[in-house]
């Protein structure tokens, strides 16, 4: 399933072609067909391109320049003008302190969010896969189910517990909450990963007075490098561009980066600042657009496995 | 020691998980679902009336807000279905051309690395009814052309579903390729041999063989319109008016601007159960796979 057996295939396949020349099937698609097929996807990823390609265009452009309406223009003066606007001054709410506020919030919602949420499931997955347990399976069943249930049933309920606990409105209230709504899911990920594990591994380690926790942190752990970085990649663009949860655990404290974008361009009195605008969104879309680029296979394989086994 | 030991340690490390699916999911379902009978309001009211016990859920019915919501959710689940066609025939012409494969792979799916706020954001932008997209149609002379489709609200939902479609056809071709690589390569040379249509080809034996792949895209889809919720807030708010209301975003509404608790609940119930029913057969689905991969090895 992955790419690299893909792309070995396709090799494979490149290379019976000119090792056999006569074999005509190959070379006809080469032409025709095989141009029109290009020509289409070329459009298609025009198409997927476009929004990128206006919001560069227009965080660069003047307000004067976006008055006269070419939307598909590039911009006669490029200026960092609502990029500064965008980070230090513009207003989400009555607070005009720019989207630093907001990213700052994101970067330290981020990490405790990490820490718990990989926490708890990497190691209820363990102990799911690997250790008798009794009820597993129903267990399973249940976490299966919790991962598809819509998050409004149980939003007034966290709202209460996370108030009585007094971290509603905190960061650690956000990050409390990103991890038990993502337990069910990246429990499943991660036991579906270890279930794997030759049996007799685990005989041996027992066999070896090894302890649940002992076997975990010499044994398991480092062999899960390869599902931890997918996880970790899937859990970071996930927690970035939540809104929803920010936004409803988040009081005025604790606003994720969304939670300002999106009052920056729904909430606008006085003159609409559509470069400023622009200039936010592509601020909150940098941070996963990098991972996306440099690791996107791994993305991809993160958002599969969420989506698939989840 | 150390025995007694591992043998009740994974069960320790299970009970934060074990809490938290108590507490945090089966706990709260019950409690919402109780108060959705009850008369809560701003606050939560624990009383009960047993003769007028569906009071919430006929009010929610009467609601014209709630049965738009109904409606955009149909509307947004088949319009959003063009992603899944379209996902396919990208799969399909990338697993054919393998030129440009990872360049095309990269494109389509960069969407989905982006928060839907952005999305919502750009996508707005382009349908400015000043200063967008259909300024600058008109400024070419197609002026008949009306691109400002979030300004009213009979296109609204075409907007939504079009940024909705953007965002999540990359994904659904990534899962259908994954799909079609998976298919025995020797169907391609043996349908040529007789003479097979391409046409032909896919509608009557790879979309077939496929079938579970497009089932399990499906489910996803449609739980994933249930959940739509952000890109209608950067897109539209509801509006024009309540016209692209949807479940997700009523009820948040319901709570948080009415601050209207019961009712609120009586809607995220109802939500439940449209999830339930798009549930169902994919547990099924799962059984039957599970079944089918256990009697092959």
């Amino acid at each position: 399933m992955t790419d690299l057996t893909a792309t070995q295939k396709a090799l494979g396949a490149e290379v019976a072609v000119r090792s056999a020349p006569y074999f005509p099937r190959k070379k006809k698609a080469i032409t025709g067909r095989s141009i029109a097929v290009l020509a289409f996807l070329a459009i298609c990823a025009l198409f997927f391109c476009i929004p990128l390609y206006v919001v560069i265009t227009t965080s660069f452009k003047t307000m004067d320049q976006i008055r006269e309406g070419a939307m598909f223009a590039l911009p006669n003066v490029w200026t960092l003008e609502a990029w500064d606007h965008a980070w230090n001054t513009a207003c989400s709410g009555t607070r005009c302190e720019g989207l630093k506020v907001g990213f700052w919030n994101s970067v330290s919602i981020l990490i405790p969010s990490l820490a718990l949420s990989i926490g708890l499931s990497i190691v209820t997955g363990y102990a799911l896969a690997l250790w008798n347990v009794k009820w597993a399976g129903p267990f399973l069943f249940v976490l299966f189910i919790c991962a598809f249930v819509p998050f409004q049933i149980i939003m007034f309920p966290l709202i209460s517990m996370t108030a009585t606990l007094k971290v509603y409105g905190s960061i650690w209230g956000v990050a409390i909450i990103h991890a038990v709504l993502a337990m069910p899911v990246l429990t499943l990920i991660f036991r579906n990963y270890y279930k794997d594990i030759p049996q007799e591994i685990m005989s041996a380690a027992i066999m070896d007075s090894g302890s649940f926790w002992k076997i975990f942190f010499e044994i398991i752990l480092p062999m899960s490098g390869n599902i931890l970085i997918v996880v970790l990649i899937l859990q970071i663009t996930s927690i970035w561009n939540d809104y929803l949860i920010g936004v409803t655990f988040g009081g005025l404290g604790a606003q994720p980066m969304t939670v300002n974008l999106a009052n920056l361009i729904t909430i606008s009195t006085g003159t609409v600042r559509y470069n400023d605008n622009m200039a936010a969104a592509l601020l909150t879309a940098i941070p996963p657009l990098v991972i996306y680029f440099f690791v996107g296979k791994l993305f991809v394989q993160g958002i599969t496995a969420g989506a698939i086994k989840g | 020691m150390t025995f007694r030991w591992s043998r009740w340690s994974p069960q320790l490390a299970l009970m934060p998980a074990g809490l938290v699916t108590l507490v945090a999911f089966i706990g709260a379902i019950l409690w919402t679902i109780y108060l959705s009978l009850t008369r809560s309001r701003r606050l939560p009211e624990y009383e009960i009336d047993w003769s007028d016990w569906g009071r919430q859920y006929e009010r929610l019915f009467k609601d014209d807000a709630w049965m738009i919501s109904l409606q955009n959710l149909i509307v947004l689940g088949f319009g959003s279905a063009l992603a899944i066609v379209f996902g396919f025939i990208l799969a399909a012409m990338i697993d054919r051309e393998k030129r440009g494969e990872s360049l095309f792979r990269t494109v389509f799916l960069y969407p989905l690395a982006i928060s839907l706020i952005v999305t919502g954001a750009a996508w707005r932008w382009i349908f400015n009814p000043e200063l967008g997209a259909e300024h600058f149609i008109h400024s070419i002379g197609l002026t008949w052309v009306n691109a400002s489709w979030l300004a009213r609200p009979e296109t609204a939902m075409y907007g939504v579903i079009l940024a909705s479609v953007w965002q999540s056809a990359g994904f659904y071709m990534a899962l259908m390729l994954a799909g079609l690589k998976s298919i025995n390569s020797e169907i391609w040379s043996a349908a040529r041999l007789d003479g097979v249509g391409l046409f032909k080809l896919y509608t009557e034996i790879i979309i077939p063989m496929m079938k579970f792949t497009f089932v399990t895209c499906a489910i996803l889809l449609s739980l994933g319109v249930i959940k739509a919720y952000d890109v209608i807030v950067a897109m539209t708010n509801g509006g024009p008016g309540q016209s692209t209301y949807v479940p997700a975003y009523f009820t948040i509404q319901a709570l948080s601007a009415k601050g209207n608790l019961g009712f609120a609940s009586a809607a995220a119930v109802v939500m439940l159960l449209i999830t339930a029913v798009i549930f169902l057969p994919l547990v099924l689905l799962t059984a039957w796979q599970q079944r089918r991969s256990g009697a092959r090895g």
